[in-house]
């Protein structure tokens, strides 16, 4: 049978596992939980839309998929649902919008002071949500100016001969963090690789999650494309976005259906950064020259980190670092699940899936945190009013990288 | 990672036996499919309650005869002593939640049928439901909660064969203001939790409660303060309070699997969830790696022993084909209680003993599985819980009871088998 | 003893004796219908669910494949409700012969089935899990049919206007005066109480066990008993009815039935259409066939087996091939065959005709009784059908919609609401859950009641038609009655929901101990 997600409603044992997890449940009554939309409204959807728009409310986050015990594609059935229901409906503009960071990427950078001003003035916001409906109190990252591309066509190798890794940077990393990605580079190459940035653009993830299939496939496909030759070449590639990396691991295949060679290529030798490096460890090929760096450091793994099904690499990395004291955080979720807490009608649900994390943030009473998805650090550095970082940050700050630069 | 010892599973068979060996100093991973049995049944330590058509006063007194006519039963490779030790370090590690009981002389609970049902170890919450003590018993439902009827309980706790006389009745509470509707238990927790809920009750109790009467609720009272709240009720109430355990999901097992998997994380324990074993690693019947699936290829997992605590057919650690295969599904290894080749035929009238009810893997006193010569058929690999052959748990009332005497046993036959001292292997 | 008068008693309450009751009662006839067991409880709620345009007999029994296209188009009309459109699909399968499709073409044309040869590619476009080597593909107007909707939709249409009807009423006795029936002594299985019914045309539509009915009035009435079997899945493979392209045979038809699926089916001469054991060997072939028109069918998981009886009538009785026997229906007026009057047995024929067969039946009523009344039903809506509306599988998605916890859903595979679940108890003032179950699909999804029937038990306790002994003796016949379906089927996804549920009832409700 050729319907992987669907079928994998046939294992659902109506457990309600899911649903005790599932952090939006918890909240709102809006959104009827992921096993009532998920397995078992499915078995209600015939050709045609599904007459459920409550799907909508479903974050995305995937804790649902990754606590059943019976292998149902919760979240997978979910996204496919809601993606059959836009096209119908049709996606609002607001969707469309957030939907393409790539976009709103190369609007905003060559005006980045006047468009930061933009999106942390409070009239604009106010405007922004009455006529948009982007909520004028959700996390925006701030333009960086010049991106990471830019930056790292400036940058040349310490050692050209030194083995070659590819780095799937993202968006966020792009317009928004390219100091982060400077991070990154200067990690592997301090390991002894020499760093490939090929061309890219979105991975396509925020439209998958926004309901338009289509173009989310054009441009995971245009993504694959770049990155192909190197996987045939037989390099890894690794990203520091844990969702992007996600999408290129998993999802393209599995919910946008993509299925071809360059993926399956891609898919094999994709590795969330901290994976790759801790896979280095494991073959006792990681520098671990690291300097004492004596903070409490709460770090939270994020929903799609975790959809990757590797455990949680950052903190066997940081235990790593001398009088690194990090806490591991047990909350689930931040609730911003990429561009969901961003809109009007769900930033408040957002914020209270979110809650239980940020109090246990505050509870530390550090003002530093760990997380590796960007628009989670962008959400908890908001609402726990802490510094977020990638753990990569503080390896780099560890291996004293930092003093090179700036 | 190279780990001492990878957890295929994460019931409360694999908890126990991850949590038991963190502590000795191992460094474990605990790699599941998903959230384990601990959400599905009530979070009693059932150790026996029947045998036969016989109910169990007393598991210690009953073992023996269990033992002779089940000998493949799994509690055979769990002395008397490992078991007390088994249900106390369990009782200790789940201090916040006040285990009550012993193996001498079991409890017994009402259902949310209203069936006096045997349990050996059971949460503070619920211990006085215990219907041995006799008295008067309310039992309080709330309106838009669908999984519990305290009418029907209280019907047939009236009629329940019990050594001393109960009476009870019923009282049906108006939904608690706020969310109204179809209110599941885990949004009913998260209200208890934060107050709100207890409050509420104690107000909508207040006259309705004869001075001698116990109180019976459904098992909702709360994740993170559960015992907190009970506490609360009790003292305010002035009278015996006791959570009934309901359908799934078990909040009271949640409050287990959330003690334990913290402490877990406390000690270092790595828990990869969403993720499936697809196979090993081995050489000369030993397991040196277990292979995970991730992403588009897998992932293994260097260990030096392996215990395989995946579940029973409810869970997929068995599966039966529409050929009539039964297979483990995680290691293939060898079944015991399965039919041969022919189509499994179950027997047509329900409450009939079926076939596979006691199918699983047969394990030495090491609790490792072995073939049908008996030889373990990797010398790193033990088993725990569900997927062990011989019982039929859920008419027993042995589940928890079994998942915790046998994930402790493997820990300690996985200890007792380290040839370097487990402290030189923690890094 | 209590007595009813009535110009016309149906004994039966399948499709066929429903149809004529209601047909009856609306060409103004004072009806009562009795039925032994539940309405639907025989062969029509056993069926596969097939509401046929006729193609599967366009070859071989042209006659049948008429009427079932004339009803088809008759019933979309008059019972919109009862029925989805979801279109046919005969599709040749690898292991069909692909020239059958010119004889099942012309055979359509022959018959006025309107029949559409479609490329393989467009066949693989709408059903894209059925066999990718499909080589021929046809569109026709099968559609499916929900029979407990259908045969309740006519008895309450029935009562409407002045029938009544009466299940769980078992007849003892024909009442004979001389070479005429005037009635019939009936016991109400659940009062224990004897009725008697006199009328002035008794009508026999007991379909399979007319045999048994005609005996009480000394007739010989041969109709012998085809058992077929049925295995529902979990979801829809298909959303279109799919037949193979050949001659019927056993497991060649896979429709969507509501939230599933359902395979069919085969063909058995049983002796006693009150005995229908399923044999494994059975559901080895309808899952074999299942996997040559879906490819892994036999890892998608089955729900729930079932066998039903087909009433084939044969005057001469030297067929030993059941699916030989014509699915056509008879109308036997025993004044003429059997010197017996005011008695009439009509039965052979397929849902799909039922309301054909009540038509023959009700004409022949009018003969009996020197009236002329025109049969309304090709016109008139079924209860409940009245907007013209076709069913839709979303339809109860869709209901819950606006606020999808605005109450407690009790059975979540079917999405059924406390208040349906009491509205229904209290309307069919019963306490058998398997009642509710037909009625509602309660308890029919992928659980099979693992979860809603504590909580149904616990609603009718609290309804207060049964006391604590009654609910548990509830709780204890449905889970025994609800296992008969699923053992033979038990493999797979549904062994490991079995097996939750039997945490569920024994391991953490413990029924094996409640008081009696």
């Amino acid at each position: 049978m050729n319907d992987l997600i669907r079928d994998s409603l046939d294992h659902c044992v109506k457990c309600t596992i899911c649903e005790s997890f599932c952090p939006v449940a918890q909240v709102t009554p809006l959104f009827p939980g992921p096993k009532y939309v998920g397995p078992q409204a499915e078995r209600y959807r015939g050709v045609g839309p599904s007459a459920d728009a409550s799907v909508d409310y479903c974050s995305g986050c995937g804790i649902c998929t990754q606590v059943c015990p019976q292998d149902v594609k919760i979240a997978e059935i979910n996204s496919r649902a809601r993606a059959k229901l836009w096209e119908k409906k049709g996606i609002p503009l607001r969707n469309q919008l957030i939907a393409r960071p790539s976009v709103i990427g190369r609007l905003g950078a060559p005006v980045a002071p006047l468009a930061n001003w933009a999106l942390h003035n409070r009239s604009v916001r106010r405007l922004v949500q009455s006529t948009i409906g982007i909520h004028r109190a959700a996390p925006m990252p701030s333009f960086a100016g010049k991106t990471f591309q830019t930056r790292s066509r400036k940058h040349t190798s310490p050692s050209p001969d030194a083995p070659a890794v590819v780095y799937f940077h993202g968006c966020g990393t792009n317009w928004y963090e390219p100091r982060l990605g400077e991070m990154v580079v200067a990690v592997l190459e301090h390991n002894g690789f020499r760093v490939i940035v090929p061309k890219q653009d979105c991975c396509g993830l925020p439209l998958q999650s926004n309901g338009n299939f289509p173009a989310a496939r054009k441009y995971v496909q245009r993504l694959v494309a770049n990155l192909a030759p190197h996987a045939h070449a037989g390099l890894p590639i690794v990203a520091n976005s844990t969702s992007c990396g996600l999408m290129l691991k998993r999802e393209a295949h599995e919910i946008l259906g993509v299925d071809n060679e360059d993926l399956a290529a891609v898919s094999r030798s994709t590795y969330d950064l901290c994976e790759f490096l801790l896979r280095l460890h494991e073959r006792g090929e990681l520098r671990t020259d690291f300097r004492s760096l004596p903070l409490t450091v709460p770090y939270h793994a994020p929903c799609q980190q975790q959809g990757h099904g590797i455990g949680k690499p950052a903190l066997d990395l940081l235990a790593l670092v001398p009088d690194l004291h990090v806490v591991e955080l047990n909350a689930d979720c931040c609730g911003v699940a990429g561009t969901y807490g961003l809109k009007k009608e769900k930033y408040a649900i957002s914020m209270a899936v979110g809650e239980r994390l940020f109090s246990d943030i505050k509870a530390t009473g550090s003002n530093l945190a760990a997380c590796d998805s960007e628009t989670c650090r962008w959400q908890i550095a908001q609402a726990a009013d802490v510094t977020a970082v990638h753990p990569i940050e503080l390896l780099y700050r560890a291996y004293g990288l930092g003093a090179h630069h700036g | 990672m190279s780990y001492d010892t990878v957890v295929v599973g994460a019931g409360l068979a694999g908890l126990t036996a991850a949590l038991r060996l963190a502590e000795q100093g191992q460094r474990v991973l605990i790699v599941a499919r998903g959230v384990g049995a601990t959400h599905l049944a009530p979070a009693t330590v059932d150790v026996l309650g029947y045998t036969g058509d016989q109910r169990v006063e007393s598991p210690a007194a009953s073992l023996p005869a269990l033992l002779a006519s089940s000998p493949d039963h799994p509690y055979r490779v769990v002395s008397d002593a490992q078991l007390r030790a088994a249900l106390e370090w369990f009782r200790s590690h789940c201090a916040g939640l006040g285990y009550e009981g012993s193996l001498d002389e079991n409890l017994l609970l009402p259902t949310a049928l209203g069936v006096a049902k045997p349990s050996t170890l059971v949460p503070r919450t619920m211990s006085h439901g215990d219907l041995r003590a006799g008295g008067r018993f309310v039992f309080v439902g709330f309106q838009g909660f669908k999984d519990f009827y305290p009418s029907l309980i209280a019907d047939n706790v009236m009629r329940a064969r019990l050594p001393v006389p109960v009476t009870a009745r019923a009282l049906e509470l108006e939904p608690p203001a706020g969310r109204t509707g179809d209110l599941g238990g885990r949004v009913l927790a998260e209200r208890f939790d934060t107050h709100q809920l207890g409050d509420w009750l104690v107000e909508a109790l207040r006259g309705k409660l004869d001075p001698d009467e116990c109180v019976g609720v459904p098992a909702v009272l709360g994740l993170r303060n559960a015992d907190a709240t009970w506490q609360h009720l009790e003292s305010t109430l002035e009278r015996r309070v006791f959570e009934v355990p309901t359908l799934p999901p078990s909040i009271p097992g949640m409050r287990v699997f959330n003690e334990l998997t913290a402490q877990l994380r406390a000690v270092g324990t790595r828990i990869v969830l969403g993720a499936r074993v697809v196979g090993a690693r081995t050489s000369a019947r030993r397991i040196d790696a277990v292979e995970v699936a991730s992403g588009a290829g897998t992932t293994l997992y260097p260990a030096q022993s392996v215990v395989l605590a995946s579940g029973g057919l409810a869970s997929g650690g068995l599966e039966l084909d529409s050929y009539g295969a039964t297979r483990e599904t995680v290691f293939d290894l060898p079944l015991t209680g399965v039919q041969g080749a022919d189509r499994v035929r179950f027997l047509p009238n329900y409450f009939d003993t079926q076939p596979l009810s006691a199918a699983g893997v047969s394990v030495d006193a090491s609790l490792r599985p072995v073939d049908a010569k008996g030889d373990p058929v990797y010398a790193n690999l033990h088993a725990a819980g569900a997927i062990l052959a011989g019982a039929i748990p859920w008419q027993e009332k042995s589940g928890n009871g079994i998942s915790v005497a046998t994930g402790y046993a493997a820990a300690q036959a996985i200890c007792a088998s380290s040839t370097a001292p487990v402290a030189e292997q923690v890094r | 003893m209590n007595v009813l008068e009535a110009e016309v008693l149906v004994i039966g309450g399948g499709s066929t004796g429903v149809g004529v009751a209601r047909d009856a009662a609306l060409r103004g006839f004072s009806t009562v219908l009795v039925e032994r067991r539940d309405l639907a409880d025989g062969t029509t709620g056993r069926f596969h669910g097939l509401l046929h345009s006729g193609g599967r007999y366009a070859v071989k029994d042209p006659s049948a494949a008429r009427e079932c296209i004339g009803e088809n188009v008759i019933l979309r009309r008059t019972a919109a409700d009862c029925i989805e459109d979801t279109g046919g699909l005969f599709v040749s399968t690898p292991f069909d012969d692909p020239d059958y499709g010119d004889l099942f073409l012309a055979g359509c044309t022959a018959t006025g089935i309107p029949a559409e040869e479609i490329p393989v590619a467009e066949a693989l476009r709408r059903e894209p899990r059925i066999n990718p080597g499909i080589r021929r593909a046809f569109l026709v107007p099968d559609a499916a049919l929900d029979p407990w909707k259908l045969v309740w939709g006519c008895a309450r249409s029935a009562e409407d206007h002045g029938a009544t009807v009466l299940p769980y009423h078992r007849v003892l006795d024909l009442e004979l005066d001389g070479e005429r029936v005037v009635g019939a002594r009936v016991l109400s299985e659940r009062s224990g109480d004897e009725l008697r019914i006199h009328a002035k045309v008794v009508v026999n539509a007991a379909g399979a066990w007319a045999g048994q009915i005609a005996d009480l009035a000394h007739c010989k009435v041969n109709v012998r008993a085809g058992m077929g079997l049925m295995i529902a899945m979990n979801h829809r493979l298909v959303h279109m009815c799919v037949n193979r392209c050949k001659r019927p045979a056993d497991g060649d038809i896979l429709l969507p039935l509501r939230t599933a699926c359902v395979i069919g089916t085969t063909d058995v001469f049983v002796p006693d259409p009150d005995q229908t054991e399923i044999r494994q060997p059975d559901i080895d072939l309808l899952l074999d066939e299942g996997e040559k028109l879906v490819p892994g069918f036999r890892q998608a998981r089955a729900l729930h087996a079932w066998a039903g009886v087909r009433p084939l009538f044969e005057d001469n009785a030297d067929v030993n091939e059941t699916r030989d026997v014509t699915r056509s229906h008879a109308l036997l007026d025993h004044a003429a065959r059997d010197g017996v009057a005011g008695f009439l047995t009509i039965t052979g024929g397929k849902t799909t005709t039922f309301r054909l067969m009540a038509e023959v039946a009700v004409d022949a009523v009018c003969q009996q009784l020197n009236e002329i009344r025109p049969c309304r039903t090709a016109e008139v809506p079924l209860s409940g059908s009245e907007s013209n509306a076709m069913y839709r599988v979303s339809a109860r998605l869709a209901a819950r919609e606006p606020v999808p916890q605005a109450e407690e859903v009790i059975c979540e595979c079917e999405l059924i609401t406390k208040s349906r679940l009491e509205k229904t108890i209290s309307e069919r003032d019963t306490v058998n859950l398997d009642d509710i179950r037909r009625l509602l699909r309660l308890a029919m999804g992928p659980c099979q009641g693992g979860f809603c029937i504590y909580r149904a038990t616990g609603i009718l306790h609290g309804g207060g038609r049964v006391d604590g002994a009654g609910a548990n003796r509830a709780l204890l016949t449905f889970l025994d009655e609800r296992w008969k379906g699923i053992h033979p089927i038990l493999h797979g996804d549904q062994l490991r929901q079995s097996r939750l549920d039997d945490w569920i009832f024994q391991g953490i409700l413990d029924v094996e101990h409640l008081p009696s």
